[in-house]
């Protein structure tokens, strides 16, 4: 039998698979806090407040933080749930082709680099 | 006890050198606690129809012959039991298998897909080894590197995994539960030394790949393999091998 292609899979699915650890922690911890917690008054009135908040993530180790909630938050969850449309679509004889898998990962890249850019604006 | 209960089991029955398409015919069977499905289709052929078609062996779950679809559910039809069942039976052969004759599939493209993984131990030195000069050496195994593998190795090859398994419905070329298993099996074993020659089947699209983790293989496998897991970690072997081959010349 001849040699079926290495398929390219794995890229996608180290990406979905990081972004299911996000949805799966991540995500959670954020609604509950900023969702929840912080709406009820839990927490303390001024422990969100925006020149903290952006203190924490833009300004302290070099906006290092920023950058991890702009990915745990927003870059890795996108190609996790852009994986699922991409393979829903195929489960649903929608698309089984090369269309739907570009646009699929090619809107999560696009809002990715987006989020990543208003993190870079961000820090200056 | 006495057979005095029946239940009706409805069949369908298709053969494709004279019908136009499947029709579906119903059966009195008398059962007990006893009575399992394959029990009960041995019944209506000695009894009843001696032209119903099924396949089936061992009567005790090893030899897998007996997979049928009831009702809807890919199952071993002797381990299957009548009185599981509180209304009446829809029996159908497999589901994603061409079928033959009644409740007998076509079970060569199962069998193609267990063979292209290679599922049998790969030695490199077992040429030299046949040689009078040099006597062959028992390979050793401890308790440990057995509990590896051990798991992914009672597969019965009924393939009613293959039936519950959506992407091999959509995809036939999709190599399915039972073949990544049985390469996981065989990859994880110390004895092997054949994983080089396997992953580049479990590496392309209609190997690992073709997997989305439904997980309904788990469900039906009357084994308990849990292919579902052998398919996932093929998965990471996989992904560690494609990151390997970035880095190869
Ligand atoms: S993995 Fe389980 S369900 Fe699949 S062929 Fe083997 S024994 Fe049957
Ligand atoms: S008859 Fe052998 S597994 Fe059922």
């Amino acid at each position: 039998m001849n040699q079926p292609k290495r398929s390219d899979e794995p890229i996608w699915w180290a990406l979905f698979s990081a972004g299911g650890v996000c949805f799966a922690v991540v995500i959670p911890g954020l609604l509950l806090t900023i969702a929840l917690l912080y709406p009820l008054g839990v927490l303390p009135e001024n422990a969100l407040n925006y020149q903290q908040v952006q203190q924490w993530l833009l300004q302290d180790w070099w906006g290092l933080a920023g950058l991890a909630l702009a990915g745990a938050a927003i870059c890795l969850p996108l190609f996790h749930a852009m994986h699922r449309i991409h393979h829903g679509l195929h489960d649903l004889k929608l698309s089984s082709g090369l269309l739907g898998k570009i646009l699929c990962y090619s809107s999560a890249s696009l809002f990715s680099a987006l989020a990543l850019y208003f993190w870079w604006q961000g820090l200056g | 006890m006495e057979k005095t209960v029946e239940k009706t089991l409805v069949i369908q029955r298709y053969n494709p050198e004279q019908d136009q398409r499947p029709s579906q015919q119903r059966y009195q069977v008398p059962f007990d606690n006893s009575t399992s499905v394959l029990d009960a289709l041995l019944y209506i052929q000695q009894s009843l129809d001696p032209s119903l078609a099924f396949r089936w062996s061992c009567r005790m779950a090893i030899c897998g012959s007996c997979s049928v679809m009831v009702n809807g559910i890919p199952k071993l039809g002797c381990k299957t039991f009548l009185r599981e069942y509180s209304g009446d039976l829809l029996l159908e052969p497999l589901a994603h298998f061409a079928t033959e004759k009644d409740l007998v599939s076509d079970m060569t493209l199962f069998l193609q897909h267990l063979q292209a993984v290679k599922p049998y131990l790969i030695r490199q030195e077992q040429s030299a080894a046949t040689t009078p000069a040099t006597k062959p050496q028992p390979h050793k195994q401890t308790p440990k590197q057995l509990a590896k593998y051990r798991k992914f190795s009672s597969c019965i090859n009924c393939g009613l995994c293959y039936a519950a398994c959506p992407q091999f419905g959509l995809n036939p070329e999709f190599l399915g539960p039972a073949a990544l298993t049985l390469a996981q099996r065989y990859n994880l074993d110390n004895r092997d030394q054949g994983k080089a020659e396997r992953m580049p089947q479990l590496n392309g699209k209609n190997g690992v790949w073709g997997c989305t983790f439904v997980g309904f293989c788990s469900d039906v496998c009357p084994k308990h393999l849990d292919p579902a897991a052998a398919v996932n970690q093929g998965k990471v072997a996989s992904a560690t091998d494609f990151v390997i081959g970035l880095f190869k010349p």
